[in-house]
């Protein structure tokens, strides 16, 4: 059981640090004052928010080693990759979505400001729209976070022993049923409320001083 | 009087020359010619609407424009703005807002700073300095480490414009400075604005701050749906507005200073 949790830990941080980076990335690109930016962000966004996670599972897991090569189906840990790439690049396609309408929320103002000091697009984004969006972004990529644990459970699908596969495997083997589960739920219990706890420490930590918490 | 002979070399600092601009289908400048020489303070006038702000921010770069241009310093904006040039030209021409627009995660000094450390690279206790520097000029030295939320707008207004110094313009541009704040606070920031254009430094003022408008501007230019309809002295556009529109607009603003 504990080593499900491990897992479950694991694939959802890792996962989720992918989210993130591309989600920031794939949003951005959406709000850019440049064509072609735009055109790729909304292609990734529509693609993978739009096809259940569970097939996209499947399709990494199951689509792509014939493809790639054979050498992959002997790689041991495939599903833990799969897993751990495909909640990624999911939960990247939600993310860009919160992410870009934080970045709208950010008053035309507040561009005109910086790049009339001569900052440049990218300058612009990284000192100045980006910080006053993130607070604005906090709490709907709190319940993304949250998210990708709970997804994460789909990882026992392509053979991974994350808390829910391992609560399957050991329902399966003692008939312990009521055991295995609430344990499986306890653990995602503890680790939704930890990551609580950690969001609203970064949120305070964030919150700008003579500002109404927003 | 007229500074216009006092200017060293013949080129005008900002010269916009037969600018047409249109968002989409609507144009919303027809035409627009302005000289502005160095250290020349030039007040813009007109209803809400008649594209002040649109003209101002034609200036530096923050729109496009589809006809004419604006040089600036003998740089064509049209021609940098396409590439890294642009940049360069508006750091070298501060802005003030209506609404201030200072960055609300940021103090008072990093507001101030953060334009010099990043843009021309100065190690942050030099800026630091020269922030605490630019906030003794506007008269707010002990407001430095507070953020914008926990200023008066008086006060706010005053960080921008020691923000729009910091890159140590050679031209300024105010689009109504003053408009959003309660009476006192406007003295304080008109105050600053005097002192400003008086060393020397040049101002684009869209402002309807007349009493500012006599005081200290070289010229006057009142605009009225996309197009200027008077250009020149301040006081003889008191005086005897030539057309009508202007006319009625001089009489509402008079009466309601
Ligand atoms: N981004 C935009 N897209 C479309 N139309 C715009 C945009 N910005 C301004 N306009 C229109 O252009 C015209 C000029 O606007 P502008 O803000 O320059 O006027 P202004 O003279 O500064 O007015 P005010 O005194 O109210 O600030 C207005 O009719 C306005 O509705
Ligand atoms: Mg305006």
């Amino acid at each position: 059981m504990l080593r499900g949790i491990l897992l479950t830990l694991q694939i959802g941080i890792i996962s989720w640090i992918i989210a993130l980076f591309a989600g920031i990335l794939i949003g951005t690109f959406r709000t850019f004052p440049w064509r072609p930016l735009r055109v790729v962000g909304t292609a990734y966004v529509e693609i993978f928010r739009n096809i259940p996670l569970l097939v996209q599972l499947f399709f990494w897991y199951y689509a792509i080693p014939p493809l790639v090569g054979q050498w992959l189906n002997r790689m041991h840990n495939l599903g833990y990759y799969c897993a751990i790439f495909g909640l990624g690049i999911y939960t990247a396609s939600r993310v860009a979505e919160h992410v870009r309408s934080g970045l709208n929320t950010v008053p035309t103002g507040q561009r005109f400001a910086g790049l009339s000091t001569g900052l440049s697009q990218l300058q612009l984004y990284r000192h100045v729209i980006i910080p006053y969006a993130i607070r604005v972004m906090i709490p709907p990529l709190t319940t993304e976070f949250l998210t990708v644990f709970k997804n994460s459970a789909l990882a026992m699908t392509i053979g991974v022993l994350e808390l829910t596969g391992m609560a399957d495997r050991i329902n399966a083997r003692t008939w312990h049923g009521l055991e295995s589960t609430t344990g499986a739920i306890a653990g995602y219990l503890i680790i939704g409320l930890s990551i609580i706890t950690l969001m609203s420490l970064v949120e305070s930590k964030l919150r700008i001083p003579g500002l109404i918490k927003r | 009087m007229n500074k216009q002979d006092t200017a060293k070399g013949s080129e005008p600092m900002v010269q916009i020359k037969n600018l047409s601009k249109w968002y989409g289908d609507f144009q919303v400048l027809y035409n627009i010619n302005v000289q502005i020489n160095e250290g020349d303070c030039v007040v813009i006038c007109g209803p809400s609407g008649s594209g002040k702000s649109t003209l101002l921010r034609c200036v530096n770069g923050l729109e496009d424009f589809r006809e004419g241009d604006v040089i600036v310093e003998g740089v064509s904006v049209k021609e940098v703005s396409h590439n890294r040039g642009i940049y360069k030209l508006r750091s070298k021409i501060g802005m003030v807002f209506q609404h201030f627009e200072l960055y609300p995660h940021l103090t008072a000094l990093q507001n101030i700073t953060l334009a010099p450390r990043k843009v021309s690279k100065v190690p942050g206790q030099e800026t630091e300095k020269i922030a605490m520097e630019l906030l003794e000029r506007v008269g707010i030295p002990e407001q430095a480490r507070k953020h914008p939320g926990e200023m008066s707008g008086g006060q706010q207004q005053r960080v921008a414009i020691a923000r729009a110094l910091a890159m140590k313009p050679d031209i300024l541009l105010f689009d109504e400075p003053t408009s959003a704040l309660d009476p006192e606070m406007i003295r304080d920031v008109l105050e600053v604005m005097v002192n400003l254009a008086k060393e020397g430094i040049t101002m684009l003022v869209v402002t309807h701050e007349m009493g500012f408008a006599r005081a200290v501007a070289d010229g006057i230019i009142f605009m009225d749906e996309g197009k200027i309809v008077e250009q020149g002295d301040v006081e003889s556009f008191f005086k005897n507005p030539a057309s009508e529109r202007a006319k009625d607009f001089v009489d509402r603003v008079l009466v309601h200073i």
